[in-house]
Formats: structure tokens, C-alpha cells, sequence
């Protein structure tokens, strides 16, 4: 029965662990999850938690970029993701980093350009290359831009630009680790409306993200790190209705902090998540009793 | 945010060459300047190239790179002038010095050269954007690594000095002293050291993540989004080139053996 579900998922992981090289520490300790094609799927933690080092993993960085030693195994497609080649690995899997100005390649002159660096060194051909930045710049409402140096860019225009440049590798999978943490209240919002475009292309999504209020609105399930090890991977209510939740460090949801001080739950005994879930709730309270 | 380059925006014969072409015309007039001691060789070339630039309309930016070396070019005088080797026919005294004809004439063959060199490289950057220049050189078999420290070089300085005046405006705005005399300014310049050199390296480990998770290191065909054509032109005029080129060489030859 395990077997069975291990196989049909498109990522596996199982007794994951890994420790930086000359670290002292573990950064991740035994961590198995799977995660289905399609899913989005959040991952949360305080600082130090190892939320980064498992989309490194994920996306191959460890053991390519990172050195270090791999304890147990992580699969993409059921094929080993350590040992897989560069190239396949890349249409596989795309990675989108926290600070938009780092992941520009800083090579190229124009955002079209930009969006091209990628391409050029997969060596697609030239009309697919450009009916591609095309279809992702207008995708990322970036079209307009498209003669621009950027660095001219604005933060949320460049995560939008980042984001984009890495999906028109067509990856199966996108990571994104803490997009939006150093974007301003608008870039943010921009960020996530772009990131809500993914669930439609039917792309399996993996995103580190504090600002919970946004992503239980778009994520299946959740897990939640704490010193390198998994606590708990789950849908996000019963992730954020886990009683002990304070003690990992990761705050919650402000719905959620309201209807625990009014102890209001949902039917189904959890608490509510979201600012809908929320208003379902109260509006159901008879007024006056 | 500012975007500094130098390249120049127009639509000139001069920009629609290839830039190999212009970055060989660079090159060779450079080499055939120095290799003949001669003031009228470097002349020649110092109109061509002139010309070049007049031609691709970025004449007034040229004026402000020669500008930028003007100091340079008037200590080479007065030092070649006063105590080039040399020396033996006095011209003129200025506040009781005496400049010499000898020095002066070297001092003129040094500013023929290094002005062609700057003209002659100017027209070049001038006219081409950066990135073509690297995409061309990578096609004709640079490496793509070096191609790309090369790209970045060129798009990342302007970016690391707009870093520094956000440090600069962070500081400035927490009472830390920028303005001043000497020393304040100084010991302001080494607190700026520390966030610019950290910046740098996390946000160069970060870049080489973002590229390399790009396709950066996979190895075999790449292809161009940019397409940078060899004219007819081009290949008539980098026949023209090599064709000069051995000549200077072969009459550099003769001469010495002469
Ligand atoms: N390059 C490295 N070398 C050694 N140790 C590292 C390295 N990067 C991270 N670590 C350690 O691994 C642990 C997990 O770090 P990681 O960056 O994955 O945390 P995180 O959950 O992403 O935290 P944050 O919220 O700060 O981004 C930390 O204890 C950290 O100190
Ligand atoms: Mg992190």
C-alpha cells in the first residue's frame, strides 16, 4: 500500500537528512513526505528550520551547488534526484530565490533578453524561444517591459521577471522560497497573483512563505519544519488548530488567532484559516441571544 | 533607478556592424600605432578613427571620455618634456623650467597612441551594446563563463554603485558622517566596505544559484536570441583590415632590417 502511493507520487521523499559540509548540525533529519502532480503545498518554520535547504534539495542544488552528505532518498517521477542528470533535472524542476535582484542573471540588457538567458543555455530553438518570452511576459503582465534594462525594474516587478525567466524552462514543479519577504505590501500582492496563475497551468508548487494569511488561500497542504524535521504535513487548518503550534515559532493566521480567542470552530472541529472561512463562521453566530 | 552605460543609442552604419568587426579595427590600428615611432602613423590613425566616431554620431560622448584623460595626457607633457632621456634642444621656459623639443615630440607620440586608443575602443563601446559584443565573441568560440563575467561586468558596476549610494543614504540617514573633511569621509568610506563587500559575496552566491538552476552549466549547444549578422560589409571590411595589418607588419620588418 505505502509502495503504491510512494510511486504515483511526483516527488517522494524519505528519510531525507542532510548536513552542510563543516556544519555541526543536521539542517534536515529524517524527513519523508510526498507530494502528488498538481498539488501546491507550503512549507513553514522559524528561522534556521531547514525550509531552504529542502527546496535545495528538491531542486538539486544539494548536492551540486552545496556538497555535503544525503542520507536516505528523494525522488522526482521516481527517479533519483541527486543523481540526475543537470539538463533533465532543469525541466523538471524550477527555483525561484528571495532576493529579486540576486537572481537576475546581471548578463542581460533587456527583460526579454533576460528571460532568454535560460533558454539560450538549454539551446531551444529560436521561434520556440521567442514564442515562449512571449507567452511568459504576458503571462506576468511584463510585456510592456520587455525593452527595458532590469535593473530599472521595481522589486515585485522583478520577482514577477524571475518567476517568469524560470517558468519558460517549463518545469514540471516550481519552488519558491520565500518570495516575497523582501517585497514591499504591493509587490507582494503582485507576486501572489502571480503565483495564483500557477494552479491553473496544472504546475506542482512548493512555496516557503511567512505571510500565512496568503498562503492558506492558495496551498493543499502545509508542512511545517522545526530544527531540520518534519512536524507535521497537513492541510492548514489542522496544521494551524494543533494546539501546540506556538511552540514552533511560526505565528498563525490572524483568522485563526481570532476565532481560537472567541473559541469558534468550524463543524468539522478545526479552526477556520481563512478570511472567508472566517466571515462563514461569525455570520452564522446569531447576533443576539 | 539609473541605469549607467555607455553604449549610445542611434541607427548608424557604424552600430549595425558586427562587433568583432569594430572590436578588430580597434585592435590593429592599435598595434600598427605602436608598432612604428611615428607621429604621422599615429595621426593617421587618431583621424580615422575620429571619423569612425563622427560618423556614428557619438562624437560629444567621445569628447567626455578624452575628458576623462585630458590630466593624464598634460602630466605625460610636462614629465617627457622636462626629464625624457633624451633631452637636449631647449624650446621654451615656463616659471624657470626648461621644456625640451625631444620630449615634447615623445610625449606628442605617446598622445597619439593613447588617444587612438581610446577612440578607437570608444567607437567600439560607444556604438555597441555589451551583450552583442559578448553574444558575439561567445558564437565565435569564447567561453561562455568568461563570456558571461565579461556580460556582467559590464551590467553589474552600475548596479553595485547604486548599492553604494543606498548604503550611503542608510548611513547617512543613522548620523554617520559621508560629508566632511578627510578623515570623517575616510573612516565613512570603510563602514560602507563592510555591508558593499557582504552584499557582494551573498549576493554573488545567490547569483551563481539562480544561474546555474537557469541551465548555466549545462554543457553542449547553445543557441542566441539575439541575432548578430555578418555583413557584407563587415567581411569586406575585415578583409581590408587584415590585408593593412600585414602590410604594417611585413614594412615593420623591412624597416628593421633595413
Ligand atoms: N551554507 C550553509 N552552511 C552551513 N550551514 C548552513 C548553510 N545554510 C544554512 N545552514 C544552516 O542550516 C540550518 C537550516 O537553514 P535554512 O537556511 O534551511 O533555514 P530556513 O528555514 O530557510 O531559515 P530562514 O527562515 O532564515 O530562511 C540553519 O541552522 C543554518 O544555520
Ligand atoms: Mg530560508
Amino acid at each position: 500500500m505505502d509502495n503504491v502511493s510512494t510511486l504515483s507520487a511526483k516527488i517522494s521523499i524519505e528519510h531525507l537528512t542532510y548536513r552542510y559540509p563543516f556544519a555541526k548540525n543536521r539542517s534536515l533529519e529524517d524527513i519523508t513526505l510526498s507530494i502528488d502532480a498538481g498539488q501546491s503545498i507550503g512549507i513553514i518554520g522559524r528561522n534556521g528550520a531547514g525550509k531552504s535547504t529542502l527546496c535545495y534539495t528538491l531542486s538539486g542544488l544539494i548536492p551540486r551547488f552545496f556538497h555535503g552528505k544525503i542520507e536516505g532518498s528523494i525522488k522526482i517521477d521516481g527517479e533519483d534526484v541527486p543523481t540526475m542528470s543537470v539538463e533533465k533535472l532543469i525541466r523538471k524542476v524550477g527555483l525561484v530565490l528571495q532576493n529579486p535582484f540576486s537572481q537576475i542573471s546581471g548578463a542581460k540588457m533587456t527583460v526579454y533578453e533576460e528571460v532568454a538567458f535560460g533558454l539560450e543555455n538549454l539551446g531551444i530553438e529560436k521561434d520556440e524561444m521567442h514564442e515562449r518570452i512571449d507567452t511568459v511576459l504576458k503571462q506576468f503582465d511584463l510585456y510592456k517591459k520587455k525593452d527595458k534594462n532590469p535593473f530599472e525594474l521595481s522589486g515585485g516587478q522583478l520577482q514577477r521577471l524571475a518567476i517568469a525567466s524560470v517558468l519558460a524552462l517549463q518545469p514540471e514543479i516550481l519552488i519558491l522560497d520565500e518570495p516575497t519577504s523582501q517585497l514591499d505590501p504591493c509587490g507582494t500582492t503582485e507576486v501572489f497573483e502571480a503565483i495564483s496563475q500557477l494552479k491553473t497551468l496544472g504546475i506542482t508548487v512548493i512555496i516557503v512563505e511567512h505571510k500565512f494569511e496568503k498562503l492558506v488561500e492558495y496551498v493543499d497542504k502545509i508542512a511545517l519544519l522545526n530544527d531540520g524535521k518534519l512536524v507535521k504535513y497537513d492541510t492548514p487548518e489542522k496544521i494551524f488548530s494543533m494546539p501546540q503550534i506556538e511552540d514552533y515559532g511560526v505565528g498563525q493566521p490572524i483568522y485563526t488567532a481570532l476565532c481560537k480567542r472567541m473559541g469558534l470552530k468550524k463543524p468539522n472541529g478545526y479552526y477556520p484559516v481563512s478570511f472567508n472561512e472566517t466571515v462563514t463562521l461569525l455570520s452564522g453566530l446569531k447576533m443576539y441571544e | 533607478m539609473k541605469v549607467l552605460s555607455l553604449y549610445v543609442e542611434r541607427d548608424t552604419f557604424i552600430h549595425r556592424l558586427e562587433p568583432i568587426t569594430k572590436l578588430l579595427y580597434a585592435l590593429i590600428s592599435i598595434v600598427i600605432t605602436f608598432l612604428f615611432p611615428s607621429i604621422t602613423v599615429g595621426a593617421v590613425f587618431v583621424a580615422s578613427s575620429l571619423s569612425l566616431a563622427i560618423s556614428a554620431k557619438v562624437f560629444k560622448r567621445m569628447i567626455l571620455l578624452l575628458n576623462v584623460v585630458l590630466i593624464i595626457l598634460l602630466s605625460i607633457v610636462i614629465i617627457q618634456g622636462l626629464f625624457y632621456s633624451k633631452n637636449a634642444t631647449p624650446v621654451f621656459k615656463l616659471w624657470g623650467l626648461t621644456f625640451y623639443k625631444e620630449g615634447l615630440l615623445y610625449s606628442l607620440l605617446l598622445i597619439v597612441r593613447v588617444v587612438n586608443m581610446i577612440i578607437s575602443f570608444g567607437v567600439l563601446i560607444l556604438t555597441t551594446r555589451p551583450s552583442d559584443l559578448v553574444d558575439d565573441l561567445v558564437q565565435k568560440g569564447l567561453s561562455p563563463r568568461f563570456g558571461y563575467v565579461l556580460a556582467s561586468v559590464l551590467q553589474i558596476i552600475p548596479q553595485m554603485l547604486s548599492t553604494t549610494s543606498t548604503i550611503t543614504d542608510a548611513q547617512r540617514s543613522r548620523g554617520l558622517e559621508t560629508e566632511g573633511n578627510l578623515l570623517q569621509r575616510f573612516s565613512a568610506f570603510f563602514a560602507l566596505l563592510g555591508p558593499l563587500v557582504l552584499n557582494s559575496l551573498v549576493e554573488a552566491r545567490e547569483r551563481a544559484m539562480a544561474i546555474e538552476i537557469r541551465g548555466f552549466g549545462v554543457e553542449g549547444k547553445r543557441t542566441f536570441v539575439r541575432e548578430i549578422p555578418e555583413t557584407k560589409a563587415d567581411r569586406w571590411i575585415k578583409v581590408a583590415l587584415y590585408v593593412v595589418f600585414t602590410v604594417a607588419v611585413v614594412w615593420r620588418i623591412v624597416l628593421w632590417i633595413m
